[in-house]
């Protein structure tokens, strides 16, 4: 049985769509990706499956629980962490006097474990924290009561990177303890290092539902060629040639064709040198953005 | 069991203490102004005031110390103070957790909507219950302090039934809170709302043609000044007031188990 089932779920705020018939399922046990930039729904998606908001259409189901059915889905929450991405402790009482409210109502038997790989200022006010010990407070607060599913919006928002890594390693070890993840987020190099699989979605449709594996694979080559930049247009012209940059030294592009016509191509200029990779996910994301009107800047968010 | 409204009261404990310290040093102060006035002939003074100012602050037999109480602090602080107060805080109790975003994590909880809405109005009883004992007690023991008595039974009553009177003005609130995103719109529409009923019973009460009107206003089933200076209570007014309540609470369940978040 599917952790969390969203089948058809469309929301609409007055004449807004925010939400286009989206479906997907997670399995349990998987780290669920679920990517896109700011504005592209993944809030109302994640609102939608803890019964805030109720879908215009469709239907959808955390841990079996209707998020209609309003009693199923408080049945269910006992069993679900959460970290939104704004967090709004009250600002005037302690991280511990949260924790301790928190834990009052959901249980607590990882706090101590949690509050020793995460450490904010447990002793002082909420207002005095920065966003990193605030985001910290609610990681501890999302997993004390070692839940089955944890919804993640933005996690790593305000960490440093040191404590982004170690939050992306307690990610991986959640998955092999079987927690089911669900992680919503823009920053996709920390959705591929812990992700199975990619929900990527844009303008409130769901684009693309893929591995991550099959993502970067069907996310081509990034070629960087150094050479008289005279010659760079029959490259730039070739069939799957995305994402041209025309530097001073030459030119870098994303490549999706076959490699054959590309090598030919190569292999008939003059080259000083050449770099062939594995593209950023950033740019695979840019692949699924990229047919529509949105100028490239924004992408990289 | 109880945990948010254990929470919720317990962040209640400053502003309490704060609306405690205030009311009791005020009550002080009317005290000891009743005795520094003793032998001036003020009901001569107000018996020039226009009407409906006297109907509107319950200003009968200021020379005894009960219609003076009656006057000074329960139509005034009671009726339009705390009224106020309270609207204002319930304009604030949900609407203020969706603006900072603090009702995402409450809604995380596995609690439902009403639950959790009557928790956290419950929490604005400690407010209401300390705020009317402790007056209660600096009142009587002041009293008796100047050489004045005051009915100690008159004075349980008009506190007590002061608290259906509050929770109406807190639901008034509270209806406001759930049904916007706001809580600065929400706090300032439940200001006016209470503001705006005063007045309607205050202007309008001695009206033969509008009198009517009256019975709209939650400050018609409260009467201090009857209570304290007549020693007369029907609890047919509070029982009014709690109906209100009640309905208006239903109301407040209704609006936030439907409203998206």
């Amino acid at each position: 049985m599917s952790v969390i089932e969203v089948e058809e779920v469309t929301k609409e705020f007055g004449a807004v769509r925010a939400l286009d018939a989206v479906s997907f399922e997670v399995g349990p046990g998987e780290v669920f990706g679920f990517l896109g930039p700011n504005g592209a729904g993944k809030t109302t998606t994640i609102r939608t499956l803890l019964g805030l908001l109720t879908p215009t259409a469709g239907t959808a189901a955390v841990l079996g629980a209707d998020v209609e059915d309003e009693q199923a889905l408080v049945d269910a929450k006992a069993r679900i962490g959460y970290l939104p991405a704004t967090l709004g402790f009250d600002p005037g009482v302690t991280g511990e006097t949260v924790l301790d409210y928190h834990e009052s109502i959901k249980g607590g038997e990882r706090r101590d474990r949690l509050c020793e790989i995460f450490t904010p200022p447990l002793e002082r006010p909420v207002r005095e924290y920065s966003s990193g010990n605030e985001r910290m407070l609610g990681i501890i607060q999302a997993f004390m009561h070692d839940p089955d599913l944890v919804i993640l919006d933005e996690p790593t928002s305000g960490l440093d990177p040191l404590k982004q890594e170690e939050f992306n390693e307690f990610v991986r070890q959640e998955r092999e303890r079987g927690t089911t993840v669900f992680f919503s987020s823009h920053v996709l190099s920390e959705v591929r290092r812990v992700c199975d699989r990619v929900g990527i979605l844009r303008d409130g449709e769901l684009v693309a539902l893929e591995d991550v594996e099959t993502l970067l694979r069907r996310g081509g080559k990034r070629v960087r060629v150094q050479m008289d930049s005279d010659q760079t247009t029959a490259l730039a012209d070739l069939d799957g040639v995305v994402d041209v940059t025309h530097l001073p030294d030459g030119i870098q592009f994303v490549y999706t064709g076959e490699y054959d016509r590309l090598l030919d191509e190569l292999a008939s200029a003059d080259i000083r040198d050449i770099d062939i990779s594995e593209p950023p996910l950033e740019d695979i994301f840019l692949h699924y953005y990229g047919s529509g009107a949105t100028g490239e800047g924004e992408m990289h968010a | 069991m109880l945990e948010t409204a254990r929470y919720e009261t317990a962040r209640r404990r400053r502003e309490t203490a704060v609306l405690t310290v205030a009311i009791s040093l005020y009550s002080a102060f009317v005290v000891w102004y009743f005795s520094a006035l003793d032998g001036v002939e003020y009901e001569e003074l107000v018996s020039e005031a226009p009407a409906a100012l006297r109907d509107a602050f319950g200003i009968e037999a200021l020379s005894t110390v009960e219609g003076f109480l009656s006057a000074q602090i329960f139509n005034f602080v009671w009726l339009l103070g705390l009224g106020l107060y309270f609207a204002y805080t319930g304009g604030g109790l949900i609407a203020g957790d969706i603006e900072s975003e603090r009702m995402e994590l409450l809604l995380s909880f596995p609690l439902s909507r009403s639950r959790l809405l009557v928790e956290k109005f419950a929490s604005l009883l400690l407010p209401i219950v300390v705020v009317n004992v402790v007056t209660a007690g600096v009142l009587y023991a002041l009293v008796t302090a100047i050489g004045e008595s005051v009915d100690a039974t008159d004075l349980f009553f008009v506190h007590l039934f002061s608290v259906p009177y509050l929770l109406v003005c807190a639901a008034i609130g509270v209806a406001l809170s759930v049904a916007v995103d706001r809580a600065a719109v929400a706090e300032r529409a439940a200001v006016g709302v209470v503001f705006v009923l005063f007045l309607v019973e205050s202007v309008v009460g001695t009206s033969t043609d509008f009198g009517v009107l009256r019975y709209l206003s939650p400050t018609n089933y409260y009467q201090p000044t009857e209570i304290l200076v007549d020693g007369s209570y029907g609890i047919t007014g509070s029982g009014v007031l709690l109906g209100a309540f009640l309905c208006l609470l239903a109301v407040c369940l209704v609006l936030f188990r439907q409203r998206d978040i």
